[in-house]
């Protein structure tokens, strides 16, 4: 949905401060319990795995060596983490429970980063009031911004304009006059039918990808009937089921940003559930022009929106540099009253999405390597007190002949191990968890809607193992090192 | 010939401190192959540190330390770390065992890092066990050892390499009368049967007594005079 949609369906909660603080943190405290709870189911998949690595192992010590040898020293390691399995458990759903968080953060941030993020290819641009809050323009705008396309080289401009062009315009009501409920109220969006089907759509989720193929070939039928008759609607599934209609029904709405103007409207047809439109509605930008049209003789005057009908026009621009010759024409264009701008969709957003500038760098350099510094800790002090555990045991290696460097990978190695497991779990974890109760939403529609956009970006699958193969070399570091520079001699200190 | 050669050395801790601490000095020694040493001394005498010193744990800070063709004195301590593994079998007071280990697993420990066949790795282990009577106990953890076990487990590993001298530093202080009696028994027969040459630190005279020599040592040096060279033959 645009941004500028949002202002057309009520604002949400006025929330205080305080209120976010308190929201904000129940918030995180649910999420670290969900966390902890996941962390703690997959604990036996980390031991498996763990006694699986052993058992190879154990297979291995088999073979000749060195691999049968080393095997041996590699078994140690397993061995030393079985010791105390209370503690290795713990230091795993700890750094579950952190990788967790790390995901969803970066999951956010990267989000909003692609959103926001300036493209230099093929890109959505949208035209909008310059000087006004939320965006009304008069329809002829669309025509003017048409005209000034085509005095662009053609290598500028969309190869084919009416495939590339669409305008929005968003039409709330309710079926009863003067009584709008939630049950019975509705927002649509105003556009030409063309547009659902054309790819323009295809962020809203209108696109055979998104619908499969048996929805999308519903939907290019249900398209061309609604340009059978200016009436014909479209109603996401989701709406129609708060309403209590079906396809095939009538409704009268009652509009409440265009007083005095009421929608005769057939149900046509229906936006899957589950989707970006499962909620919303549509029908064609020219039947509110025409009952705009239809008031203005009624009533000898023209309605008082009838010149602030367009809200938006979306144009795919061919490159950033074709965008910005748009730009430079429409930018200072007196012909445009009142005044009307060219921005790229993502600085819209990003226009959208600036309040939370300062949350976003707080999470990226703040929040971000502070985790990863817990994370760090958690290990170092836990390997730490391990070694110390085992400092005598690791004088009587290097008392043996075991050389510092192997005294100090053995501890490396159960640093290791914990933080590969415990990051890669939790970002498969969360990755595979989000996406079935994505695949769970879209198919469950209704309330469910907004997890059905969910999706953990994939590179954490790879980037999960890595930070915890990190953080087991950094959290072990200072630990290793002192087991590595175990003296000897203190073995028989307590001889006098 | 003498399999270990002390000579001159001298051992002070802290030496670039204002306040070093001179724990051996001037002191020269000689273990013959084959021989039971122990060493007694009051405590801070520095039988310990002399014990470290031969046994490559620490360097000196003068004289040399030669045992077997090889003047350890010099080296760094990867050398020394590679030369334990080969020539010095440590048998401690509190056994040292590693708990996750079994008996056989512990005995194993040191010929991890020698080159040979897994097969000869368990004939040896084997071997080991068998000679320090703990052949039916292999795979059981020191947990489910008594403290004389697990002392046997100690000298098994002590001598599973084959080495040119066992160390020990208080095999004894942590087993009970019986228990320590076998031990010594046990370190008499490495002696006797493969020829081991054994240094052995102890407080306790009756340990001591099982040696054929006893070097005492007092604030550094070896007390002169008071060596005993005892037959092998009268303590059999």
């Amino acid at each position: 949905m645009p941004p500028e949609a949002a202002s057309f369906m009520g604002g949400g909660p006025d929330l205080s401060l305080l209120q976010l603080a308190v929201y904000a943190v129940l918030g995180l405290l649910l999420v670290i319990f969900i966390l902890t709870l996941m962390g703690i189911g997959t604990l036996p998949i980390f031991f498996t795995a763990l006694l699986g690595l052993q058992l190879g192992l154990g297979a291995a010590q088999n073979l000749p060596d060195p691999i049968g040898k080393w095997s041996k020293v590699g078994g140690l390691v397993f061995r030393n983490m079985r010791r105390n399995l209370l503690r290795t458990a713990l230091v795993y759903v700890a750094l579950f429970v952190l990788t967790g968080m790390l995901t969803l953060i970066y999951t956010f941030v990267t989000s909003l980063v692609k959103l926001t993020a300036d493209k230099e290819g093929q890109q959505l641009v949208i035209l909008t009031e310059k000087h006004s809050i939320p965006s009304q323009m008069p329809p002829g705008h669309e025509r003017r911004l048409r005209e000034l396309l085509r005095e662009l080289d053609p290598a500028d401009r969309p190869a084919d304009l009416d495939a590339n062009i669409m305008t929005w315009s968003f039409i709330g009501g309710s079926t009863e006059k003067g009584k709008p409920t939630p049950q019975n109220s509705l927002f649509f969006f105003a556009l030409s039918p063309e547009a659902i089907t054309s790819g323009m759509m295809a962020e809203q989720g209108l696109n055979p990808e998104d619908l499969g193929s048996t929805n999308w070939e519903e939907l290019l039928r249900v398209v061309e009937v609604v340009k059978e008759d200016k009436r014909h609607v479209v109603i996401g599934e989701d709406r129609l089921k708060i309403m209590n209609k079906r396809v095939g029904d009538t409704i009268t709405v009652y509009s409440t940003n265009y007083p005095g103007v009421s929608f005769e409207c057939i149900i046509v047809g229906a936006f899957p559930a589950g989707g970006r439109m499962g909620g919303a509605a549509a029908m064609r930008y020219d039947y509110l022009l025409s009952l705009l049209d239809e008031y203005e003789k009624a009533n000898g005057k023209k309605h008082p929106n009838a010149d602030r009908c367009l809200n938006l026009v979306w144009v795919r621009m061919p490159s950033k540099a074709a965008y910005e010759k748009l730009a430079g024409k429409v930018n200072n264009n007196t012909a445009f009253t009142p005044a009307a701008k060219l921005e790229t969709f993502s600085a819209i957003v990003g226009a959208f999405t600036e309040g939370l500038k300062d949350i976003l760098w707080g999470m990226k350099y703040i929040v971000m390597p502070a985790i990863v510094c817990i994370m760090c800790l958690v290990v170092g002090i836990t390997i730490t007190i391990g070694v110390r555990e085992r400092w005598k045991e690791m004088a009587v290696m290097k008392v043996l002949g075991f050389g510092p460097g192997q005294v100090m990978s053995t501890v490396v190695a159960e640093a290791v191990l914990i933080g590969l497991f415990g990051g890669m779990l939790a970002t498969w974890s969360m990755w595979g968890g989000v996406a079935l109760v994505s695949g769970w939403a879209k198919g469950a529609g209704g309330g469910a809607a907004f997890f059905a956009s969910l999706k953990v970006p994939v590179e954490v699958l790879w980037m999960g193992p890595a930070l915890g193969l990190f953080i087991g070399l950094v959290g072990s570091a200072l630990p290793s090192w002192s087991a590595r520079k175990v003296k000897v001699s203190e073995v028989f200190s307590q001889v006098a | 010939m003498a399999i270990v050669e002390v000579t001159d050395l001298e051992k002070t801790f802290n030496a670039d401190s204002p306040d070093p601490v001179r724990v051996l000095e001037d002191l020269n020694l000689e273990v013959e192959e084959g021989e039971f040493v122990a060493l007694m001394g009051p405590s801070g005498s520095g039988k310990t540190t002399l014990l470290n010193l031969i046994a490559g744990l620490d360097s000196p800070t003068r004289g040399t330390i030669r045992v077997g063709d090889q003047v350890i004195s010099g080296m760094s301590e990867s050398e020394l770390a590679k030369w334990r593994t080969r020539n010095v079998g440590f048998v401690f007071q509190f056994y040292n065992l590693l708990p996750v280990l079994t008996a056989a697993e512990n005995v194993e420990l040191p010929l991890l890092l020698l080159p040979m066949t897994g097969a000869e790795r368990k004939q040896r282990v084997r071997n080991a066990l068998e000679i320090v009577g703990l052949g039916d106990r292999m795979s059981h953890r020191p947990g489910k050892l008594s403290g004389g076990q697990c002392q046997r487990v100690g000298i098994a590993r002590a001598i599973v390499t084959d080495p040119t001298i066992v160390v020990c530093d208080e095999p004894t202080g942590a087993l009970d009368a019986k228990s320590a009696d076998n031990a010594l028994n046990l370190l008499e027969q490495l002696r006797a049967d493969l020829g081991k040459t054994i240094i052995m630190v102890t407080h306790d005279p009756h340990a001591a007594e099982r040696a054929q020599r006893i070097v005492h040592l007092e604030k550094g040096r070896i007390v002169p005079g008071d060596e005993r060279l005892r037959l092998a033959s009268t303590r059999r």
